[in-house]
């Protein structure tokens, strides 16, 4: 049921938000059933009873799934942290359609702020830019940059659809700001296509090539069906083709490019990186920043080999170009090298069994394992340290913490550990 | 894989096998069990070929005291391409699994055109001129020219072949039309002719139809099979108008004018003849009175023609007198000629029976049954004699002749009909005299009376009752096969109502009304805005498409449609319909996604495949109903209602039907694959329609899809589209195994062995 509420505090926030421009010719009946899908939460068991889905056992089971399908490929794979990453959103005419509620566009401008954040988040040293695609044209909507806030206000400010989309033209001009990237940054397109055709001014499997040479990686969601192109496109340049059946799934589809994809062959050469780690400006001095040539007071970085200021972090210098960052970014990226390992499974039946008189809790937050729902195959088990979590211990250990409190209390505590036993 | 049905050791090439590929196997091999025909019928995309090609060499392993021959019969010179393709991998497994007794010798045999090395020859640009080519440099009497005058042009191949003599052997292996080239080009010997020696000892034989079929072709080329052969027809859907055309002619106004000219030639050689060299027409004479069988063993390279099914009693007659000599033969044929073209001056239309037929010409013309029967084995032996090699030259009297033996013939499941214009053109006189097999199987008969066993097997045999009855055989297997899918990748449906909720039909008095014709295209319309990539439709017929498209093109929507896709049209013209066809596919791989107009029972919807993104979705407006006024299509229905008790509503529908399956399945063509069908038509919610339609689309049709408007079936076409995009598992979840390992099998295996002994 959390889901269910979830879905319907967003759906008041965006009713309010868009409620005369985009929801105007639904009528009040359908747009409140096409929000809260009340239905869709219900589930028919065996007698034939109806009751609510049980969405905490199917978000846990996705989890594990995807965590399992993640370690089994990420094993030892270097990864690509500083990535440039171009979004290409598709304006087109097909983008306003609605069999999204309430346009695909408004669903697309939703997920990518979300996935704008998450990949700032998870990405520190990376870069992002924005291109839309509009009456046949590919425009650049923001440069290259490291400011979360500065693309989404960019993106909110432009969802008009019209006209055909071209995706030529806008690999080309990806493809011309990508190749002035330096050589050790990942080179990324992810493109979020809503129309089914695209009309291109000349051959597109010969961009396609020039994109392969460049070595970018192009990956795209689509809205609506697959497209072949956009198939081949991927497979040419090693991307991922994905199609989203609805919202979630589409939430679901953006977010899988947030962490970092294995690094290319040829940049996983280990080389040496020049970086700058500039000092906060001191409050209240006033000096004009490179990067909006406006003149502000505190509130800015500077370079420390050429004291240009900068607003944001990371990012380049305008001035001698050095890559700005600060230590926590770096920090940041550390656990994509060095994950924990996914945790093991307990069986039920050696939860259950009678023989052991000690009930066994979660080392995470004290819950005692068996009661804490009754099902099958809720625990899990640190390979290394040995300690039992539950699930929801789980996902906060992955997702967020990244550190295995058993493993790091053991660490420190050793010596009390070994005399206990 | 290997694996045992029943007492046969089947070698598989590959390490799995679709279920329905297994149970194709068994009833195959029961089949072959019984020496009996069977009918078969599987879906395209589930390995048919390999399934038939395995099972039956694996059979005639496990019998080696009694080998028997396979002969495969193709439509298409490319399917013949694949065919020995798949052949070549399954050979090569048996190769490596049972050794050197699993050595076979499998060759493909085409034309001429399609086998010739000879540089000079292969060079001309259509078959009869490659053919006639040859004939220039190989005829006897050309070869003993040149033993005398070395000036005189030969093809080394040829006689390089000649000289071998019985030592031109093919080492066994498997060899496509490719590799034989390559050998004969190698050894200097000709492909082939090296490949119609080898036929006889071949114990795989891939060719066309027509050599078996097309009683000119198949005298020579299939005389001599053994009767322990298996005949397969692949794709057969069609083979009742394959065999009905190859027994049909038709004759206009320009073969009578081409016949008469080609008389003239004959005249002319005759009298040369006469001036040097009497004795050939006199020894010909001789021969003819001993009879048509007795013409002697003439060399391989010159007996490129044979009677039109004949009789065997009638090869044992003698000539008649009055067609003896060359110039009485040739007085007949004029007279005949003549004869033709006082008919063609007819301004009504006109149907005869070929008894009727028969008599005014014997009274009017003077030509008797008997006299008319002989006529194409005459032309032959005197054009044998005048040592005439430019056959493609006379093809008009050739035509002419052919058309008086079949009217000497046969007095029953033919008949004239003589139509003094185009029913679409009535003011241009463009007279037509047609002779039209109705019966099937006379052609096919043949086949089935000599050969052991004969399959039939094709994705659209349903009714499969039916097909029995039209080729008048008794199969002793036939069965339908389903496909067995990871997940439902095909999605029929069945659209009866606009967007305005009127009924959509082509039937004829609903046909022409705007309100169908609005409603067809906004169908499409909607359609292209939500399928990607190639969408392909079928009309009933040209006429009907030039029409609606002209009115598409007035109200605009045309020019909507082409705001979502490019639009390409099949015309008559090959050439045009190709180019057309090789655009419509860049313009799917480019993304720009485009719409192909096509005509069922057109080239399109016969041989081009519109799989993966070349076609997602295919839509057949209409029911195509062959044109009911046509005098021959009744001509036929009255044939067969009287012989086979077929009803003629029965048969239209089953023709409709099958062509309808024909143009839908071109979308799947295997099962990564997926593609929607839309039959747009209220006449397709009937049961008795419905139900003929093959049973792989029938159990995919869900009955949700039944009775559509066209934003219902747009709404489905959107999920489904969604649906069909996500990754999927290809082996298929434990409960429904699609692909099947060796250890599937075994147990498959033990557990039939247990329900068998309990």
């Amino acid at each position: 049921m959390n889901n269910g509420a979830g879905r319907r505090i967003n759906g008041g926030v965006e009713e309010e938000d868009d409620e005369d421009d985009v929801n105007g010719d639904l009528d009040a009946w359908e747009r409140t059933y096409t929000d809260e899908r009340s239905w869709e939460s219900l589930q028919e068991d065996e007698s034939g009873m109806l009751r609510p889905i049980d969405n905490q056992a199917l978000y846990h089971s996705q989890y594990r799934r995807r965590l399992r399908s993640l370690s089994s490929t990420a094993a030892r794979i270097q990864k690509g942290l500083i990535r440039y990453l171009y979004i290409v959103i598709d304006l087109s005419k097909a983008a306003s359609e609605m069999d999204f509620r309430p346009s695909r566009i408004a669903v697309i401008a939703k997920h990518v702020e979300a996935f704008i954040r998450e990949f700032f988040y998870q990405n520190p040293l990376s870069q992002v830019g924005i291109v839309t695609i509009k009456d046949g044209v590919a425009n650049c909507l923001t440069d290259i940059g490291g400011s979360p806030e500065s693309h989404i206000n960019a993106l909110m400010k432009k969802l008009e659809c019209s006209g055909d989309s071209s995706l030529q033209n806008a690999l080309d001009l990806v493809d011309g700001y990508l190749n002035q990237i330096p050589s050790y940054g990942h080179r990324e397109v992810l493109i979020l296509y809503s129309a089914l055709s695209t009309c291109d001014p000349g051959d597109i499997m010969e961009t396609i090539q020039k994109c392969r040479k460049s070595k970018i990686r192009c990956s795209v969601i689509g809205l609506a069906a697959e497209m072949f192109i956009c198939k081949h496109l991927c497979q040419e340049t090693g991307g991922t083709y994905s199609v989203a059946l609805d919202e979630s799934h589409f939430k679901e589809l953006i977010l899988e490019h947030a962490p970092p994809p294995p690094a290319i062959a040829e940049f996983a050469v280990a080389n040496l990186i020049k970086m700058g780690f500039p000092q906060r400006a001191a409050e209240g001095s006033i000096s004009i920043c490179s990067c909006h040539k406006e003149a502000k007071v505190g509130a800015g970085y500077t370079c420390p080999r050429c004291k240009a200021r900068a607003c944001e972090l990371p990012t380049e210098c305008r001035v001698c170009g050095l890559t700005l960052v600060s230590s926590p970014h770096l920090a940041r990226s550390y656990h994509h090298l060095f994950p924990i390992a996914p945790f093991d499974e307990v069986p039920s039946s050696y939860l259950n069994d009678p023989i052991r008189k000690q009930k066994i809790n979660c080392f995470g937050c004290q819950q005692n394992l068996l009661d804490s729902g009754n099902k099958a195959g809720l625990a899990v088990v640190c390979p290394k340290c040995k300690r039992y979590f539950c699930l929801d211990c789980d996902i906060y250990i992955h997702e967020s913490l990244h550190n295995c409190p058993g493993c790091d209390s053991f660490r420190h505590s050793k010596a009390a550990t070994a005399s206990k036993d | 894989m290997k694996f045992l049905i029943e007492d046969v050791t089947v070698y598989f090439p590959y390490d799995h096998i679709y279920p329905e590929q297994y149970s194709y196997m068994i009833e195959l091999k029961r089949a072959l069990d019984a020496k009996g025909h069977c009918l078969l019928e599987m879906p395209t995309g589930t390995g048919k070929t390999i399934a038939l090609l395995s099972l039956i060499t694996s059979y005639s392993f496990s019998r080696p005291h009694t080998p028997i021959k396979l002969i495969y019969c193709t439509r298409t010179v490319h399917e013949m391409e694949k065919t020995l393709a798949e052949l070549t991998l399954l050979h090569n497994y048996q190769l490596k699994h049972l050794g050197p007794q699993a050595r076979i010798l499998a060759i493909g045999l085409s034309s001429r055109k399609n086998l010739c090395v000879n540089p000079t020859v292969v060079a001309s640009e259509n078959r009869d001129s490659v053919d006639a080519g040859c004939r220039k440099l190989t005829a006897s009497w050309v070869r003993a020219m040149a033993a005398e005058n070395p000036d005189v042009p030969t093809c080394g191949f040829f006689e390089n072949y000649e000289k071998a003599a019985s030592a031109a052997v093919l080492p066994p292996g498997v060899y496509t039309l490719q590799e034989l080239r390559a050998f004969g080009k190698q050894k200097g010997w000709c492909p082939y002719f090296l490949a119609r020696h080898m036929v006889q000892v071949a114990n795989v034989v891939v060719y066309s139809y027509q050599y078996l079929l097309d009683p000119k072709v198949a005298g020579i080329i299939s005389k001599e099979m053994q009767k322990e052969s298996v005949v397969v027809f692949d794709e057969a859907h069609n083979i009742d108008n394959v065999c009905i055309e190859a027994l049909s002619v038709s004759i206009r106004r320009q073969t009578l004018e081409g016949a008469t000219r080609n008389l003239t030639r004959i005249s002319q050689e005759i009298d040369g003849f006469k001036a040097t060299d009497a004795s050939k027409l006199r020894a010909e004479y001789n021969r003819l009175v001993e009879g048509l069988a007795l013409r002697g063993n003439l060399p391989i390279a010159d007996n490129w023609l044979s009677n039109p099914a004949l009789p065997d009693d009638i090869l044992k007659e003698a000539v008649p007198g009055n067609i003896r000599k060359a110039e009485h033969f040739l007085h007949v044929l004029r007279r005949l000629v003549q004869y033709l073209s006082g008919r063609l001056d007819t301004e009504n239309v006109e149907k005869e029976s070929p008894v009727g037929f028969v008599s005014p010409i014997s009274s009017h013309a003077g030509i008797d049954q008997k006299t008319l029967k002989f006529c194409y084995d005459r032309l032959h032996s005197l054009m044998l004699t005048l040592e005439i090699t430019d056959t493609d030259e006379f093809l008009h009297i050739q035509t002419i002749c052919d058309f008086a033996t079949l009217v000497g013939t046969y007095g029953r499941g033919f008949s004239i009909i003589i139509e003094p214009f185009d029913e679409r053109m009535p003011s241009i006189p463009d007279p037509i005299l047609q002779l039209s097999c109705h019966d099937a199987s006379l052609a096919i008969k043949p086949v089935f009376e000599r050969f052991q066993s004969v399959v039939i097997t094709s994705g659209t045999l349903s009714p499969i009752d039916l097909f029995p009855r039209l080729l008048d055989f008794h199969p002793v297997v036939s069965r339908s096969f389903k496909m067995s899918l990871t997940r439902d990748c095909i999605c029929p449906m069945v659209l009866t109502r606009g967007s305005d909720q009127l009924p959509v039909s082509t039937k004829f008095d609903m046909r022409s009304d705007p309100g169908v014709v609005r409603n067809y295209g906004k169908l499409l319309l909607e359609m292209v805005s939500v399928v990607p990539d190639g969408i392909v439709c079928f009309f009933v017929s040209y006429s009907y498409m030039d029409g609606i498209i002209n009115t598409w093109n007035d109200t605009g929507i045309l020019k909507d449609i082409m705001q979502h896709k490019l639009v390409f049209i099949e015309t008559q013209d090959v050439v045009e319909t190709t180019l057309a066809l090789d655009n419509y596919r860049r313009a799917c791989d480019c993304g720009r996604g485009a719409v192909f107009f096509s005509v069922a029972r057109g080239k399109v919807a016969e041989g081009i495949d519109f799989d993966r993104h070349y076609g997602r979705l295919v839509i057949m407006f209409g029911v195509p109903f062959q044109y009911t006024l046509s005098k021959i299509l009744l001509a036929r229905l009255e044939y067969l209602r009287d012989t086979f008790q077929i009803k003629e509503g029965d048969f239209l529908t089953f023709d409709a039907l099958r062509q309808a399956a024909q143009c839908v399945g071109r979308v799947i063509r295997s099962k990564a694959d997926y593609g929607m069908m839309i039959f747009a038509d209220k006449r397709y919610s009937r049961h008795d329609k419905r139900s003929k339609l093959p049973s792989w689309i029938l159990s995919h049709l869900q009955d949700a899809n039944l009775n559509l408007s066209t934003d219902m079936a747009l709404h489905i076409a959107r999920e489904f589209l969604r649906k069909m995009a996500q990754p999927y598992d290809k082996t298929g979840s434990s409960d429904r195994k699609t692909l099947l390992s060796q250890e599937d099998l075994e147990k498959m295996g033990n557990g039939s062995m247990h329900e068998m002994l309990y």
